[in-house]
């Protein structure tokens, strides 16, 4: 039976589930609640089949690898093969897809009749189905196919509540962007192949060596932009902020917290596995980039009201983290320490498993709030635990987990990753021990930055009164979605507590690349859950939980018992100095964020302008309204994407000079190309 | 509500007799002393109390402000002036309670912890003084809170204000106004 899943067919049967979905989806297109439940349906069995195929290949000993199809094409060979990386990224993509089918069907509901459910029905499980193929792919060409198709669908997504114009904005911005990162990837490919001859990843791989030094950095580069853009590194990431939040909100949740991860499943294929021996400062580069990415993440999301918004910065944050952890595995692994190189592999995938789950929950719950109020400003919400309670619970937790507060997952992810940024600084010379210094300060800056930023998510959406009318009618979601963001809130904590035997479990998939095959990794778990860094340090998942647990008993009785003994507790109102408190006078986001702001203001560039209205434009005595406009200036489109932007048009203009507009001047221009094209081929 | 009128009525308004030839001749220092005596032995040693204006004229809160400067410096007896009615011990009420202040001075009476003394500052505060039977006014503090001590005189002297209060404190004989 475990035979038979972990085969050719189980896989074949995961993708034949995804696109039986896709095209029944599009069948039942004339059927809003049909195409509904369809879609539901197949995507809960394909995502559970996944889950079930994934394990099995994790505990299995060997990868499952095979070709479709004979192909027609010389190059392309339609081949998959999944080890245990792969597996580990199919877990992560069905664990989250299975949740977020289970939301989408009470979520979509309010799309009926107004858009067509079989059309987005069709786009998830090609999406799915997408970043399935980009995960299992041997190929570079069919890489690239699965690449594209994950690309092009979610732009679909993107745009799918297309009569706000805005998404379609933000849609074509990610379109754009996609595609010039997806350049960047086929000129690596293309480079991999002049050398190896050949485009299959096994081929690259025993022909590595074919490669010359200067050639390997430029596909560094090359990856590095490319793979960079999908997972959201600054300063490529402005498409993130604007395409995530356009889209329904467990599309959101998919995309922020499994495709941007397909760009550091190729980081990790193509760095530590295929190109392998690296020179060090690739490592120390990804270091330096996951600081920078993760620190301004952090500060930009700061800077957000829009929630949706704040959690795709947020994203960019945890993809730093993430190219930390791989960062420091990569310069371990040049330094010849596999042993640490391992330790610094389990912090990156182990954070991108829990990044995914911690992720997805706070979109799912950030979508079920805006369901209820259909706003998405976070100044406008308010007071809404006493409406939406589970949801308020659930976000809780998952901000929890994301500002990496114990006994949640994201705490020993991060805890790992500082493991091995330490191991790091106290094993390694001077020049590269610095680069470890500098990126444990902006991990630990990034956490503090991180909390600050949840406690005012948390605080302005949930806590005092509300700020709208909106707001004050917003009730509690429906089942499917409580359960949904339920289920994923227990995995965040079940993921904390069971750290150990993730971390194993991990160290598992390490030991199955062919760099750390016979490797003991650094990071060990016992039974109890434990997890212990050489002799460096050791932490407890269990025990770190007692204690918590322990101590807030302890408060809570101290304060019953100690505190209010002899008190009489009575209450009433809000001392309010006689007048009548409104929501207007509570702290809002703005204000909250705005200390941290002009602190960072050398980044940020605040800018602020005023405006006001008088009644009578000759005697300025009376104004009529007020308009203050706080603003952050966006550095990266002033200092990187204007220029570009000018430098791009300036050539256009130049290129002007040849478009004649003759059709036989055209003639000629093709036949010029056509001739050199032959000269230079021969 | 209900329970509030029940207090109001059945609550005492005391005004304890001063004779101005008694407080003419003693010197500020010994009242303060005295009540500094009270103060240490009632609460501690700091007696915090709230200002509530009701639609005064400004007489009473002249003479009270004058407790603070450098001549009284009631600071020194133990006694200080509170910024909320959440810190105070004693609400001290001025003015004939004028309709619109009458909703605040009840949620300043709410407001204050129990157990809190009240004391009606002024002729306006205790009766309405020389406003008396406008409509614009309530007629005095009792009418909306239930009062516990009364200060005449329109306004009281500083020096009154003291001797009432230290006749107020040694009234109050180790146990504070119930509550």
């Amino acid at each position: 039976m475990i035979n038979a899943i972990a085969s050719q067919s189980g896989f074949l049967v995961l993708l034949s589930l995804f696109a039986v979905g896709a095209a029944g989806s599009l069948l039942l297109r004339r059927n809003d609640r049909l195409a509904n439940y369809w879609n539901g349906f197949f995507a809960i069995a394909g995502s559970l089949w996944g889950i079930l195929f994934s394990l099995v290949l994790l505990n299995a000993t060997r990868a499952v690898s095979f070709a479709a199809a004979p192909s027609i094409f010389p190059l392309l060979s339609i081949s998959f093969k999944i080890d245990k990386l792969s597996a580990f990224f199919i877990f992560v993509i069905t664990l989250i897809t299975l949740f977020c089918s289970i939301y989408g069907i009470g979520y979509i509901r309010h799309f009926y009749n107004k858009y067509s459910i079989g059309a987005l029905g069709l786009f998830y499980h090609l999406f799915v189905l997408g970043m399935l193929l980009v995960v299992t792919a041997d190929n570079g060409l069919f890489f690239l196919i699965a690449w594209e198709i994950m690309s092009v669908v979610s732009y679909f997504l993107v745009i799918y509540d297309r009569n706000d114009e805005k998404n379609i904005k933000a849609g074509f911005l990610y379109l754009v962007m996609t595609h010039i990162a997806t350049a960047f990837i086929v000129f690596a490919f293309l480079l991999l192949y002049k050398f190896t001859g050949s485009f299959d990843f096994d081929a690259i791989k025993s022909g590595v060596s074919l490669i010359p030094s200067a050639v390997k950095n430029a596909v560094f580069v090359l990856a590095i932009i490319g793979f960079g853009t999908k997972a959201g590194i600054i300063p490529f990431h402005i498409w993130l902020p604007g395409a995530h939040p356009a889209a329904p909100s467990h599309v959101s949740a998919l995309m922020s917290g499994v495709m941007i991860k397909t760009g550091i499943y190729m980081l990790i294929r193509i760095f530590l596995d295929m190109l392998q021996p690296v020179p060090l400062w690739w490592g120390l580069g990804l270091l330096v980039i996951g600081s920078v990415s993760s620190l301004l993440g952090v500060l930009y999301a700061l800077t957000e009201h829009d929630i949706k918004r704040l959690l795709a910065y947020h994203s960019i944050e945890n993809i730093g983290i993430i190219l930390l952890g791989l960062g420091s595995s990569l310069s371990f692994l040049s330094l010849g320490m596999p042993s640490l190189s391992l330790l610094g592999l389990v912090a990156a995938l182990f954070h991108t498993l829990n990044h995914a789950t911690f992720k997805s929950l706070l979109f799912l719950s950030a979508g079920s709030v805006i369901n209820e109020t259909h706003i998405r400003n976070m100044e406008k919400y308010g007071g809404l635990i006493k409406n939406m309670p589970q949801t308020a619970l659930f976000f809780l937790v998952g901000s929890m987990a994301i500002s990496a507060l114990p006994p949640f997952n994201g705490f020993f992810s991060e805890w790992l990753t500082f493991q091995a940024l330490f191991q790091g600084v106290s094993t390694l010379a001077v020049s590269a021990k610095w680069v470890f210094v500098a990126a444990a300060g902006a991990l630990a800056f990034t956490g503090g930055l991180a909390l600050a930023c949840f406690v005012k998510a948390f605080g302005v959406t949930f806590l005092a009164r509300p700020r709208s009318g909106e707001a004050q009618e917003a009730g509690e979601s429906s089942f499917s979605l409580r359960f949904a963001m339920g289920a994923l809130a227990a995995l965040t904590l079940l993921f904390g507590i069971f750290s150990g035997h993730i971390t194993s479990l991990i160290n598992r998939v390490g030991n199955d690349l062919s760099v750390f095959s016979c490797t003991t990794s650094f990071v060990s778990a016992f039974p109890d859950q434990s997890l212990a860094v050489g002799s460096f340090s050791t932490v407890s998942a269990p025990v770190l939980l007692a204690f918590l647990v322990a101590a807030f008993i302890v408060v809570l009785l101290t304060i019953k018992y100690l505190v209010y003994k002899n008190q009489k507790v009575t209450t009433g109102l809000t001392w309010d100095c006689g007048t009548d408190l409104t929501p207007r006078m509570e702290i809002t986001a703005t204000g909250f964020a705005r200390s941290i702001v002009t602190i960072f203001k050398a980044v940020l560039k605040p800018g602020i302008s005023n405006a006001t209205e008088y009644l009578d434009e000759e005697s300025r005595y009376v104004p009529q309204s007020r308009t203050v406009i706080l603003s952050v200036k966006d550095m990266y489109k002033s200092y990187l994407y204007k220029p570009l932007d000018k430098i791009a048009a300036a050539m256009s203009e130049r290129a002007k000079g040849i478009q004649s507009g003759n059709i036989n001047a055209y003639i000629l221009y093709i036949l010029t190309a056509l001739l050199i094209a032959l000269l230079l081929v021969k | 509500m209900l329970k509030l009128l029940v207090k109001i009525f059945s609550t005492p308004d005391v005004t304890i007799p001063v004779t101005p030839a008694d407080c003419v001749r003693t010197e500020v220092m010994a009242v303060g002393k005295k009540i500094e005596d009270q103060v240490k032995r009632l609460f501690r040693g700091s007696l915090a109390i709230r200002q509530v204006d009701a639609g005064s004229d400004n007489a009473c809160e002249q003479e009270l402000v004058a407790l603070s400067n450098a001549f009284y410096d009631v600071e020194r007896f133990g006694i200080h002036f509170v910024a909320s009615p959440r810190h105070a011990d004693m609400l001290m009420v001025t003015g004939p309670v004028t309709r619109n202040m009458a909703a605040a001075v009840k949620r300043a009476y709410d407001a204050t912890p129990d157990p809190k003394i009240v004391v009606a500052v002024g002729d306006d505060a205790i009766d309405g003084g020389i406003y008396r039977g406008s409509y614009a006014v309530l007629d005095g503090v009792h009418s909306v809170i239930p009062v516990d001590y009364q200060i005449p005189g329109d306004p009281p002297s500083p020096k009154t204000i003291l001797c009432h209060l230290l006749k107020i404190l040694e009234s109050l004989n180790g146990k504070p106004a119930e509550s």
